[in-house]
């Protein structure tokens, strides 16, 4: 009972692990839980003592997360991580706000934190326990973010795919990525692009001032190039022309 | 120079201040926490959601106790304010990020004519 009630025998978790950590110390606010193994999974932070109890603390409720190496702060080098909850004490899972108002502590108004220390017996391995927990914790943005406007549905995101000429994009891609995701006629027309491109820099098809009916056209960059046949008939259309 | 390779943040962040402490990358700055710690240290990384990353940090705890840590990670929600260095220029580290998206946004090397980019006629 008391402080160690808020262990809990569960499974270890099976997807989206980013970070296992094996023979990894866990310590609650200067009291060593045991040694177990530490989970950085994307749904939530677990650790687990060998015996198979253990707790999970969810990513909107960390505050912050470091790599101490500092030996005069603490004897060993260790991933910190601070919960903006009580835990230990009563068992909690969610941030004071989440239960409709900040607790009120004996100091004064002081928020109650809690403070974790996992110490690996590795201690190489801090880097990529730090760098999985900064991954995970990016999955959960504020959903109680009041401060900004960041209601960017529809348009804004649209703005982007509509000038990639691919549309409504479901996914998100790095441009190098992108390129592999294109259609085949997105590799095509791709393709008839920069093949003018480069047939434009040669001088036999220099033909500036020259205008055919249905040939030139004008890209956003400004470049005028001869379209040489074939071309397939209002596959610019939705191309940005403007200068 | 950093830009997301996600297109929801490089809106969200071409449409907020944001963008500027995302060109904070490499300098050492002072964040204030929500909490009253503080935390000086290099800054690696700022997402759009103002999760701020930092290397070298000397760490203030709200009790005063100092103690360096290698690297902290402190999301965007327990962030108060970010020290804007003296040597920053804060209007050209903005226009510099602008033009790092817009280069991503425009693969193909496109910006040469970018000059022209629609929003130039506002000025």
């Amino acid at each position: 009972g008391g402080a160690m009630s808020f262990l809990k025998r569960f499974p270890p978790p099976a997807e989206g692990v980013r970070h296992q950590q094996p023979e990894t110390e866990a310590v609650l606010a200067g009291r060593t839980l045991g040694a177990g193994t530490l989970y950085i999974a994307e749904s939530r932070l677990s650790w687990l003592e060998n015996s198979g109890v253990g707790f999970s603390l969810d990513y909107p409720t960390i505050s912050l997360h470091a790599v101490s190496r500092d030996l005069s702060a603490y004897p060993w080098e260790h991933l910190y991580v601070m919960v903006n909850a009580r835990v230990g004490e009563e068992e909690t899972k969610e941030a004071p706000v989440a239960e409709g108002e900040e607790e009120e502590d004996s100091d004064d108004d002081v928020e109650p934190i809690a403070e974790f220390r996992f110490v690996p017996s590795d201690k190489s391995a801090l880097e990529a326990m730090f760098s999985a927990m900064c991954e995970c914790q990016a999955l959960h943005p504020d959903p109680d973010d009041e401060d900004s406007d960041n209601d960017y549905e529809g348009e804004e995101y649209d703005v982007e795919a509509h000038e990639l000429e691919q549309g409504d994009i479901p996914t998100f891609y790095t441009y190098e990525e992108g390129l592999s995701h294109l259609t085949a006629e997105g590799q095509a027309t791709l393709e008839r692009l920069e093949g003018m491109l480069a047939q434009s820099v040669s001088s036999q098809y220099n033909m500036a001032g020259v205008r055919t009916e249905d040939s030139i056209r004008e890209f956003e960059d400004g470049m005028e190039v001869d379209v040489a046949p074939p071309v397939v008939a209002g596959q610019f259309e939705d191309a940005e022309v403007d200068h | 120079m950093e830009v997301s390779h996600s297109i929801k943040e490089r809106t969200i962040a071409e449409n907020s201040l944001v963008i500027l402490l995302q060109g904070l990358c490499g300098h050492v700055t002072t964040v204030d926490l929500r909490d009253e710690s503080t935390a000086t240290g290099r800054v690696t990384s700022v997402d759009a959601f103002m999760n701020v990353r930092l290397a070298e940090v000397t760490f203030t705890d709200r009790q005063g106790t100092v103690s360096r840590l290698d690297e902290l990670f402190v999301t965007g929600r327990n962030v108060r304010y970010v020290h804007i260095p003296d040597e920053v220029d804060i209007r050209a580290t903005i226009e510099r990020q602008l033009q790092a998206i817009h280069r991503v946004r425009y693969f193909g090397g496109r910006d040469k004519g970018r000059k022209e980019f629609p929003r130039a006629k506002h000025k």
